[in-house]
């Protein structure tokens, strides 16, 4: 059982929240916050789990509220939600490692998304303590996600979602089962932030991650071309199949 | 702060000087009787000078006094305390010729020297005091100046991206949207919710934007693709939607919400008399110079669609058009034409120019971080 604190000044923020919380069995609400000092005092006392966060509150901002609770309650830290209408702080949160940015007004499937990701996190915490959030998972420097804009919502998009990432030129296409995001951004700063034992540079204009790769098969022309797990094929050019071989022969 | 203020909190002090030898020369008796008058008159001429120095100083030397660095320190105001100390000692020497006491027929000179050989750390100190004091007080004005400054230029800020919000976000689609919101509540809770997410952030991209003229295609594109996918489940799959944009145009810049009318007219006027099978195509390539931008869309076809039920005809491709014509000039062009089986194709031309957007001014991403 998971147990989750809400806070938020708006009544029917909350409501929302314990709205859409019926239907996640495995979360049990244990408290409501209207103000930071109620929360704080909440999360002391209750220490959930799970804490869904609004930034602005009328006596300090869900930053603040963090950086009390990080003082106080030190381990027993809960997994940060932030569920607010403001886009301008999700780097900040992204920094202090929350697990999701909810913008609002938002659906109940961006909801389920976010508590799956929660669950998910809270599951991995409780089998390995050692795995505090704020230090790297076994000391990898790789990004586990990237967060960005896109369609006027903010992503906290972890990588393993991410089936491959295409070059157009100034840009790069990020594109995940459902979906593609155009980010201003280059393929050799994108490639250094990813693992590379899970994505494979296979061309001058792609990447791909090898979780959905689902063979690699030899073109017409005596050139290779990896194939997804979609059906998608990505072309892969002689420079970077020594890469592939070389992973490959592992 | 007023130099009446300031010149008479001087004097006070100069005043406060003179009582304080006055009750020392009483308690530790002074071999001759000394006139309270006569010390508080020195006193507070003393200081009451040094305050009107002071004051005319910081009227004469405000940006020296606020800005000087060490050089204009050492060379500046180290050379001046020296004069001003001297010049003050001279006037107060004229002013008050019976002084020193018990030293009568003193020439003037001596009595000078007498005075500045006493006083002139003292009067440095003066100097210095009242330096740093305007110093910081020229801070803090500055301070207080750029606070208010900074939340004119806010608020100015706001009233511009509203006046933004309104000029570019078709208040028709808008209270349409609203309306398809409000009648989505009652049958699919989940679809109104969609449906206000989105409407949330096409709002967001449109505040973010402010009154931007030009923005870059991939910007103009990522606002249609959320209208599409708005208009998308409006329409239930009844229209196929297709995008081709070349990855060497995302940065050319197009005017703010350029293509917004023109799919929105291609909706109104053709897809939305079509039960299945409807097509939009929407197309960004290069023609030399130029940049081409194409918006198919399958319908009635024009005859049928102009003299249609509509309302608004031709609203939105004549605002298009002015202000196509007001960026470009003559160099630019916007066709409607009819291809085969009632389809209609919007065509519009304009040169080809490329922002200097860094990745950090791009308001649509934050990237890998």
């Amino acid at each position: 059982m998971i147990q989750a604190v809400l806070a938020d000044d708006e009544v029917l923020a909350r409501q929302k929240l314990r709205h859409l919380l019926r239907e996640i069995p495995e979360i049990q609400v244990v408290g409501e916050g209207a103000t930071a000092a109620e929360t704080i005092d909440l999360v002391r006392t209750a220490k959930p789990d799970l804490l869904f966060l609004d930034i602005r509150m009328p006596d300090m901002d869900g930053f603040d509220v963090i950086g009390r609770l990080s003082e106080t309650v030190g381990d027993s830290m809960p997994s940060v939600i932030f569920t607010t209408a403001y886009d301008r702080y999700a780097l900040r949160a992204f920094e202090i490692h929350a697990v999701d940015y909810l913008l609002k007004p938002f659906t109940l499937e961006r909801f389920r998304a976010a508590t799956q990701r929660a669950l998910q996190h809270i599951k991995n915490l409780r089998q390995n303590p050692q795995a505090q959030t704020g230090k790297a998972k076994n000391g990898s420097p790789y990004t586990t996600r990237i967060v960005f804009k896109s369609k006027g919502r903010i992503l906290f998009l972890p990588v393993s979602e991410i089936c491959w990432i295409g070059a157009e030129e100034n840009y790069v296409r990020i594109c995940t089962q459902s979906e593609s995001h155009l980010l201003r951004e280059t393929m050799s700063r994108i490639e250094e932030k990813l693992d590379p034992s899970t994505f494979l540079r296979v061309h001058r204009s792609s990447i791909v991650n090898l979780q959905y790769v689902k063979e690699v098969r030899p073109e017409n022309d005596g050139d290779y071309g990896v194939v997804l797990r979609n059906g998608q094929r990505i072309p892969m050019s002689r420079t970077y199949r020594s890469r592939i071989k070389h992973w490959m022969g592992r | 702060m007023h130099p009446l203020v300031f010149i008479g909190s001087a004097t006070v002090l100069g005043f406060l000087f003179g009582v304080q030898e006055w009750v020392h020369s009483l308690s530790w008796n002074y071999h001759m009787h000394i006139d309270l008058g006569l010390l508080l008159r020195a006193w507070g001429a003393q200081y009451f000078l040094w305050g009107t120095i002071c004051w005319l100083l910081w009227m004469l030397l405000r940006p020296q006094i606020n800005d000087g660095g060490l050089r204009t320190i050492l060379l500046l105001f180290a050379p001046l305390s020296i004069a001003v100390c001297f010049v003050e000692e001279v006037i107060w020497v004229l002013l008050f010729p019976h002084l020193p006491m018990g030293h009568p027929n003193m020439h003037f000179w001596t009595r000078l020297a007498f005075q500045l050989d006493a006083e002139f750390v003292d009067s440095m100190v003066i100097f210095w005091s009242a330096f740093f004091l305007f110093r910081g007080l020229g801070y803090y004005q500055r301070y207080r100046e750029k606070e208010r400054t900074a939340s004119q230029l806010e608020s100015q800020l706001v009233q511009a991206q509203m006046r933004a919000l309104r000029m570019q976000l078709n208040p028709h689609f808008l209270f349409n949207t609203m309306n398809g919101i409000s009648s989505l509540m009652r049958t699919d809770i989940a679809a109104a919710d969609l449906m206000l997410e989105q409407l949330s952030g096409l709002l967001r991209i449109t505040l973010h934007r402010g009154d931007a003229q030009f923005i870059p295609l991939s910007d103009e594109m990522e606002f249609i693709e959320m209208y599409l996918a708005m208009q998308g489940r409006r329409y239930c799959g009844r229209v196929e939607q297709k995008m081709r944009i070349d990855p060497r145009l995302h940065d050319a810049l197009v005017p703010t919400m350029i293509l917004q009318p023109i799919v929105e007219n291609a909706y109104r006027h053709g897809l939305s008399h079509i039960n299945s099978g409807g097509l939009l195509s929407i197309e960004a390539s290069r023609q030399d110079s130029h940049l081409r931008l194409c918006v198919t869309n399958s319908g009635r076809g024009l005859a049928l669609a102009s003299n249609g039920d509509n309302s608004g005809t031709g609203v939105g491709l004549a605002n298009v058009r002015n202000r196509l014509r007001m960026h470009y000039g003559a160099d630019q062009s916007l066709f409607l034409s009819e291809i085969e089986d009632r389809r209609v194709q919007v065509v519009m031309t304009l040169p080809l120019l490329f922002g200097s957007h860094s990745p950090e001014t791009n308001t649509t991403r934050y990237g890998v971080t």
